[in-house]
């Protein structure tokens, strides 16, 4: 395909994924709305934390911690500067996220693999914990309510259908970037230092500042992906910040394929389904949806390591060679 | 503080401390033989306690539940082993991305078989009274828990030491395929380590079942945030370590939540970050956490 036509094709499908409410009101019911929103944000939270996990070699199980921050940020600020403003608490959200990546970020890029991702988990776990204990500042157990929808200017973010919209252009943007990011020289160095550190450390480069850059930039976009999370269903939960939402990114972006753009997208459509549309076929005194999703994702780990993705393209070869 | 109440949370951090270092040692033994962080750890600590609760329910006896859950985990843990880590033996990554999945499987139909509600156990009778000790009275099963936890770790460390099975564990530890080569059949070896990590983790659920309640959410706190938070600040993979990182953050815990009471949990923190950048092995481990 010559490049502009791929482009059209990409400009395209993103005019059809951000006009999605407008064109898709006479056919679906206005809850897909709100299902294809939240898939979409967790495909944002799930395509920073494939930084870590698919470019850099990091898996980080405590992506959370940066979601929860960037929530409660968001809401924090909107409430004690008493503004809606987008710029504001949606800033507040990246920095507080990158802040507290900074912090943890220190502490984990000296280790790896399974270490990693066991102090990625407990230091995390440890942010949550603070956030559901101290009630004068998060709300504690309660959550923080009440959180405001954005305006920007003159625009206006608070009907659902304008809420959507905001949370698909950020999604675009945030694609952009990691594409951006994979794209350039950092983005290669970055892959160079999970194929192979030493190597990398001989030709010159301070891994640790890489690794630990990485993973601001990740946790940063996972901050903005969690203040989303806030203006959308006006609440944080402390389990927002919680182990169960960083293992459901890790399992979104293995399921779709890590190291991919597409992985953590197509992995969040495969999550969204089984937590929301999945219990709706079920009887409802049947709560069997993360059970499910354990079960699809030690599948996947068994049988199917490189995701969904990586079957398609497995598929598609096959194909291609009859 | 009067120094009555230091006494009594010193104790409470002592009894504190033997329960995770119940939790822990599975998670670590498993470690040092498999190089496995099992993270279903947590699972595994809340079904036993579960599982002691239906017990206790039928039968009527704590101590019936004392054996019969670790049992139950243990059975769990040698069908667990073959049938999933095997598979990806020497995947260590994997092995651990696959306990992830194990977690979610068990907390939700724990959730589903048990209802999500929040349930308590007593403590055996003869144990649920209290003894009057310097500066006031004490629960006597907090006094039964320190006296368990610290026989367990006297009795496991003569099983390492004086033992073949000890032996077998110490060598699998040091090498497990240079074990597999000398004619140990590793895949049994590495079943029944798998299972006796499950079955102190169903025990710890139930000793901790009288004092900490028997919830959903008790998988990750206290069940894996704690023997992960032992594991990391004693050393990875040896007893000495288990027992050193519980002694140590048991204590830590208890005081911390009477001082600093809403931000507690930023002491452990603190204990974590610290034991990271200036002794990455943990206080007594042998495997670099960090570099």
């Amino acid at each position: 395909m010559r490049p502009l036509v791929r482009w059209a094709l990409v400009a395209a499908a993103a005019a059809v994924l951000v006009t999605f409410p407008y064109w898709s009101a006479p056919w679906v019911s206005r809850f897909a709305t709100t299902v294809v929103r939240d898939a979409l944000i967790l495909a944002i939270f799930a395509l920073s934390l494939d930084l870590l996990v698919g470019r850099a070699g990091m898996p980080s199980l405590g992506h959370a911690a940066f979601f929860g921050a960037g929530a409660y940020a968001a809401g924090i600020a909107s409430q004690r500067f008493a503004t809606d403003q987008l710029p504001v608490t949606l800033g507040a959200a990246a920095i507080v996220a990158a802040m507290l990546a900074l912090v943890i970020g220190i502490l984990v890029v000296r280790s790896e693999g399974i270490f990693f991702l066991m102090l990625t988990l407990a230091l995390a776990q440890i942010v949550f914990a603070i956030a559901f204990q101290w009630t004068a500042v998060t709300g504690g157990s309660n959550g923080l309510a009440g959180v405001g929808r954005p305006t920007l200017a003159s625009l206006d973010f608070s009907s659902p259908d304008a809420m959507y919209v905001l949370v698909a252009v950020t999604f675009l943007l945030a694609a952009l970037v990691v594409w951006g990011v994979v794209r350039s020289p950092y983005g290669r160095a970055l892959i160079g230092v999970r194929e192979n550190e030493r190597r990398m450390r001989a030709l010159g480069y301070d891994t640790a500042r890489l690794r630990l850059s990485a993973f601001v930039l990740a946790g940063t976009i996972a901050g903005i992906a969690g203040a989303l999370s806030a203006y959308s269903t006006r609440f944080v939960s402390a389990q927002d910040a919680g182990l169960g939402n960083s293992v459901r990114a890790f399992v979104t972006v293995l399921v779709g394929g890590a190291g991919t753009l597409g992985g953590p997208v197509v992995g969040s459509a495969l999550v969204s389904l089984i937590e929301r549309i999945v219990p709706s076929l079920l009887p409802p005194d049947l709560r069997i949806s993360e059970a499910i999703l354990g079960l699809v994702f030690i599948a996947f780990v068994l049988f199917a390591r490189q995701g969904m993705v990586g079957l398609g393209t497995y598929a598609w070869l096959r194909v291609r060679r009859r | 503080m009067s120094p009555e109440l230091v006494f009594q949370q010193a104790l409470n951090g002592l009894s504190f401390g033997a329960l995770l270092f119940i939790l822990a040692s599975g998670l670590s033994l498993v470690f040092g033989m498999m190089d496995v962080v099992n993270l279903a750890h947590g699972a595994f600590y809340m079904l036993g306690a579960y599982v002691a609760l239906s017990v206790v329910q039928a039968t009527g006896s704590f101590w019936v539940a004392m054996v019969a859950a670790p049992l139950a985990l243990a059975l769990l843990g040698l069908v667990l082993e073959p049938l999933l880590l095997r598979r990806l033996r020497g995947r260590h990554l994997d092995q651990v991305l696959l306990t992830i999945g194990v977690s979610l499987v068990i907390v939700d139909l724990v959730g589903l078989a048990w209802g999500r509600e929040v349930r308590s156990l007593s403590a055996p009778p003869g144990l649920d009274g209290s003894v009057t000790l310097i500066g006031g009275v004490y629960p006597v099963y907090r006094l039964f828990v320190m006296a368990f936890g610290a026989a367990l770790a006297v009795a496991m460390a003569v099983i390492y030491r004086r033992t073949k099975i000890g032996m077998l564990i110490r060598a699998g530890v040091e090498d497990a395929e240079m074990l597999g080569a000398l004619g140990v059949n590793t895949n049994r070896l590495f079943a029944s380590t798998f299972a006796t990590g499950a079955a102190l983790a169903g025990l710890a659920g139930v000793i901790a079942a009288p004092v900490f309640g028997v919830q959903p959410g008790m998988d990750t706190d206290p069940g894996l945030l704690y023997s992960l938070v032992v594991v990391v600040v004693g050393g990875l993979g040896t007893l000495s370590g288990a027992v050193a990182g519980s002694v140590l953050v048991g204590p830590a815990d208890t005081f911390g939540k009477v001082l600093f009471q809403e931000v507690a949990l930023a002491v452990i923190f603190a204990i974590v970050a610290l034991v990271l950048l200036l002794k990455p092995t943990g206080l007594l481990g042998r495997i670099r956490i960090a570099r």
